[in-house]
């Protein structure tokens, strides 16, 4: 007989596959054959491509399977869809709380997630940017280290000569100095002066290192020149609305002999980089005093670096160590300072990142506001608890209605479903759940978003037309449902049809050990997040409340003073005039932040070759300064005019003259240069952030006129104000008023830590919202389960106490077990981030009864609802159908 | 009930190989008849079509190792079918007519 040789496998097992049975005979058995003739007669491989294309040609509509499992398979997620979708609306309160809070933990996750992602966006955009770093000063000395980005003016061009790896260096001054900080800006053509604020010193190289883009003018060259200026877009449209501002002339500060040409538009910058001006003045030809540029006395530049690629970092770090030593102990050593050796010992440099600064620096000093990774970590664990606590209650909630489900689940077995069938009809289920619950959820999103951007002053937006994000949210949506679906799902279709038909099933009279272990956890989350809460406010209460040295009420600072030049005094005098103001005093130096400083270096006189100086804050202000400040003088006297010798006298404050090691500082002489003689000590108060420890100060009499202080005596805020307005306007008819309230100053710079407790509580209570959810469904399910039962029981003479006793303790021993593992874990978290404060309040008893006692009566009132209505039941109403 | 060109040929065939019309024969009778070679796919279409207006009626033969153990389905020509191939053909023929100085009858 003949051999009969066969067409490619693949090709015949495809028209097997696809085929229906009664097709395939037929239709298989005529290609065989004709594969056969053809392969006699016009050989195999022709016989191969007309077999493969008749296979194709089969592939019509009357020979495909009827697909038995296709369209089975939807007939069934058709099923699946209607059961649960009558499932949860047969059982309303648990939908709405199974989805309710999912979709809360789901809202929660989607505004930290949208607020992570801005803070981490911050300074990743520059090119090259990992190769542009920050220069910061390290001091290693154990005890007193410290981090600070301040260098002095030579150290640039000495890092470009003398380090081959760098590519470019750059300085920038973003302090209030000179003309950095604010300034009244005017057009030159015009009278009227505009308050604009944000405006720096930098080198041109720091446009080149960061590549800040241009929207006019030559990026390349626009700081290159003396007396040009380069502005923001925003600042552009504002000042020169449809005109090109490039070579506009622009007066500062009224002084019209030093105009400044516009040089260039920068488009404004974005909210995600540490930088923050609107105007940059070129550092090019500038000494802020004779000989400022080439000495090595005082840091005041912010350096900038651009590596080559491939540079080693270490290597830049030991050739910045060779140029301190070159330089800047030379210096010291040449003046006689005795603070060369510590240098040489405790001095040290740190490449900082561009993309670091701004989530990284909360051990650096400068002067900007920034973000925090630690609050990056705690709110993203935050984020996974709430949708952790959100998952668990659909696990609890699907597992305890397990009852009710399981002579569907049974009876779906006797009639052929397999355990595979059911695990995919729960994960529908839960993945629909979870479909419902993200919707929600963006919808709270989106309405949430505008409240959220208050509490955390933050301008975010829902990227709704992005595709990633969209990709994302529904990739979260499957993963979240398929994940909390996963255990109910097991869990479901493990019942033995038999038990569960004959009702042997325990009707959920007992939570099971995962259960627990879940409300445990829920519990224990929710406590270390009250104690954080309580804790957090305590120590912003405590900050915000602590005694500050001196009296920030009633203060208005009038700013921008400098341009009534000569008439100062004569505008003090009359402001002192008005009945309203109690006094006022003219100077740069007030105790709130952002306002001017000076770190000077101080000696006992006579020993500044044998000492290391004192770094102390030198303050020039007038004869009315501690007074209208409300500070307290506590040993020997204020400045008076009737001495004439006060002009070289000093006052200096407790930490100062703790530091100088004198017992009796009066008559005791100083020195920064010029000695002075110390007339009184005036008691600590705090001039930076109370959460930091007070430095040695020392004011003098001198004449700083940007900033009047007035204090108001009439509780009349507003009619003071007025007063004070009509005198300005008398004297300055061209520039409008401008005040702030040193209250509201001082308020202002806790405002960070004030949002960071107002974040934190919120989300904390809305755990405890999601996890009070779970444990009242899970009670109420509990007291129906036992309905009979309680019935049974008041019948036979137990008391409602009795009933209520036995039916909750179960739950309040979960709660009991919480509480017990939830004290250690945020008493020693929350320890721990009061270490960051230099007082910090302490973590007392008190706080963990408080949050034990809280959660105690929240979940009390939880459970009690449905079992009080359970208890009071007439039992012959839950009986009668026996 | 309607009658498309390919089926018409297809039925043609079925009716000339009377008792010996299962796919391949067919197939071999259009080619040999019309020219064209049509693909097993269109005509097993055609042959599905026709049983299901019942044109034709198929029985099951013997399987063969040539054919993979695979048995043939013969088909037959129905009396609805012939009648249906008779109209078709005068429907055809009555059109023609109508064209003038025609003929259908071979020279």
């Amino acid at each position: 007989m003949r051999e009969y040789s066969h067409p490619p496998k693949w090709a015949n097992r495809f028209l097997e596959w696809i085929c229906s049975p009664e097709v395939i005979e037929t239709v298989q058995g005529d290609l065989l054959e004709l594969y056969g003739k053809r392969e006699s007669k016009k050989g195999k491989s022709r016989a191969n491509l007309h077999f493969i294309l008749d296979v194709l040609s089969v592939c019509r509509p009357f020979a495909i399977k009827k697909s038995r499992y296709n369209s089975n398979n939807y007939a069934m997620f058709k099923n699946y869809y209607k059961v649960a979708i009558r499932n949860l609306m047969r059982h309303k309160m648990y939908s709405a709380i199974k989805i309710g809070g999912f979709a809360l933990g789901v809202a929660a996750c989607i505004l930290i997630a949208l607020f992570l992602q801005q803070e981490l966006s911050y300074d990743k955009k520059y090119a090259d940017g990992n190769r542009i770093y920050r220069i910061i000063n390290q001091w290693n000395e154990s005890g007193s280290e410290g981090k600070w980005p301040a260098m002095t003016a030579p150290f640039a061009g000495v890092v470009r000569d003398e380090i081959p790896e760098v590519e470019i260096v750059g300085r920038l001054i973003p302090y209030n100095w000179f003309l950095g900080g604010s300034n009244l800006f005017r057009n030159a053509d015009e009278v009227q002066n505009t308050f604009e604020e944000r405006f720096v010193y930098a080198d041109q190289e720091i446009i080149d290192i960061l590549g800040l883009p241009f929207s006019s003018g030559d990026p390349k060259t626009a700081l290159t020149e003396p007396n040009t200026i380069v502005i923001s877009q925003r600042k552009a449209e504002k000042h020169f609305p449809g005109q090109n501002p490039i070579g506009k002339t622009i007066i500062l500060n009224d002084v019209s002999d030093d105009p400044r040409i516009i040089s260039g538009v920068m488009e404004t910058l974005p909210s995600n980089t540490h930088l923050d001006f609107d105007f940059i003045l070129p550092l090019a030809s500038v000494e802020f005093w004779p000989g400022e540029q080439t000495s090595w006395c005082c840091s005041n530049y912010e350096t900038y670096v651009k590596l080559k690629p491939g540079a080693n970092n270490e290597n830049v770090l030991e050739k910045l160590i060779t140029i301190r030593d070159k330089y800047y102990v030379t210096y010291l050593r040449d003046q006689g300072n005795q603070a060369a050796d510590d240098v040489l010992l405790y001095r040290g440099f740190e490449l900082q990142p561009v993309g670091d600064i701004h989530l990284y620096s909360s051990d650096i000093r400068d002067r900007y506001n920034h973000g925090d990774i630690k609050i990056i970590w705690m709110f993203g664990v935050i984020a996974i608890l709430i949708l952790l606590l959100a998952c668990i209650n659909f696990i609890n909630l699907s597992t305890a209605k397990s009852a009710n489900r399981a002579k569907e689940v049974g009876l779906r077995k006797v009639v052929g479903s397999v355990k595979g069938n059911l695990i995919g009809q729960f994960l529908t289920e839960s993945i629909l759940f979870s479909f419902i619950s993200f919707s929600l959820g963006l919808l709270l999103a989106m309405v949430l978003l505008p409240y959220f951007n208050e509490l955390a002053n933050k301008q975010l937006q829902l990227p709704i037309g992005q595709g990633q994000f969209i990709v994302t949210l529904i990739l979260s949506m499957l993963i979240v449902g398929f994940l909390a679906g996963l255990y109910p799902s097991f869990y479901l279709s493990s019942f033995r049809p038999i038990e569960v038909l004959k009702g042997k099933l325990s009707m959920g009279s007992k939570s099971s050990g995962l259960q627990s272990g879940m409300v445990i956890f829920q519990f224990t989350a929710s406590v270390v997040l009250i104690i954080g809460a309580v804790i957090v406010n305590r120590q912003m209460g405590f900050i915000l409340n602590k005694k500050i040295g001196f009296d920030k009420d009633q203060v208005a600072i009038i700013q921008g003073t400098n341009t009534l030049g000569d008439k100062i005094q004569t505008f003090k005098t009359e402001l002192k005039k008005l009945p309203e103001v109690k006094n006022a005093t003219i100077t740069n130096y007030y105790p709130v932040s952002d306002m001017k400083r000076d770190q000077n270096s101080m000696w006992i006189e006579g020993r500044e070759e044998i000492d290391i100086s004192i770094g102390a804050q030198f303050w020039r202000v007038d004869y009315d300064y501690i007074e209208t400040m409300g500070m307290e003088i506590i040993q020997g006297r204020n400045f008076s005019k009737e001495m004439a010798t006060d002009s070289i006298s000093i006052i200096i404050n407790e930490e100062m003259a703790r530091q100088l090691g004198f017992e009796n500082p009066l008559g005791e002489r100083i020195t920064n240069g010029l000695a002075r003689n110390i007339i009184g000590v005036v008691k600590d108060f705090h001039f930076e952030s109370v959460t930091d420890a007070i430095e040695p100060l020392v004011m003098v009499i001198g004449r700083r006129t940007n900033m009047i202080a007035v204090k108001v005596s009439s509780d009349d805020m507003q009619s003071s104000m007025n007063s004070i307005s009509q005198l300005w306007e008398r004297f300055m008819p061209n520039q409008p008023i401008r005040y702030e309230f040193m209250d509201q100053r001082f308020a202002e710079m806790y405002d960070n830590v004030k949002r960071t407790g107002n974040v934190f509580t919120s989300f904390a209570i809305l755990a405890i919202i999601i996890a009070c959810l779970g444990l009242f469904a899970l009670s109420t399910f509990m007291v129906e389960q036992k309905r009979k039962e309680i019935g049974i029981r008041k019948v036979l003479g137990a008391t409602v106490s009795n009933l209520f006793h036995s039916l909750t303790s179960n739950f309040l021993k979960l709660i009991a077990i919480s509480l017990i593992l939830a004290f250690p874990m945020g008493w020693f978290t929350m320890k721990r981030w009061l270490e960051n404060y230099e007082y910090g309040i302490d973590v007392t008893w008190d706080v963990l009864l408080i949050s034990g006692g809280l959660i105690l009566i929240i979940s009390i009132a939880t459970i009690s609802y449905e079992v009080i209505r359970a208890v009071k039941m007439n039992p012959a109403e839950t009986l009668h159908s026996e | 009930m309607k009658l498309g060109s390919f089926e018409e040929l297809v039925l043609l065939a079925v009716g000339a190989l009377k008792d010996d019309a299962y796919g391949v024969t067919i197939k071999e009778a259009l080619e040999k008849n019309t020219g064209n070679k049509p693909s097993i796919g269109a005509l097993h279409s055609a042959l599905y079509r026709l049983e299901e207006k019942g044109y034709v009626s198929s029985s099951e033969g013997g399987a063969t190792t040539e054919r993979g153990g695979r048995r043939k389905k013969y088909y037959l020509l129905t009396g609805t079918g012939q009648k249906m191939l008779v109209e078709a053909n005068e429907q055809r023929m009555e059109f023609a007519k109508q064209i003038p100085g025609f003929s259908l009858k071979p020279e």
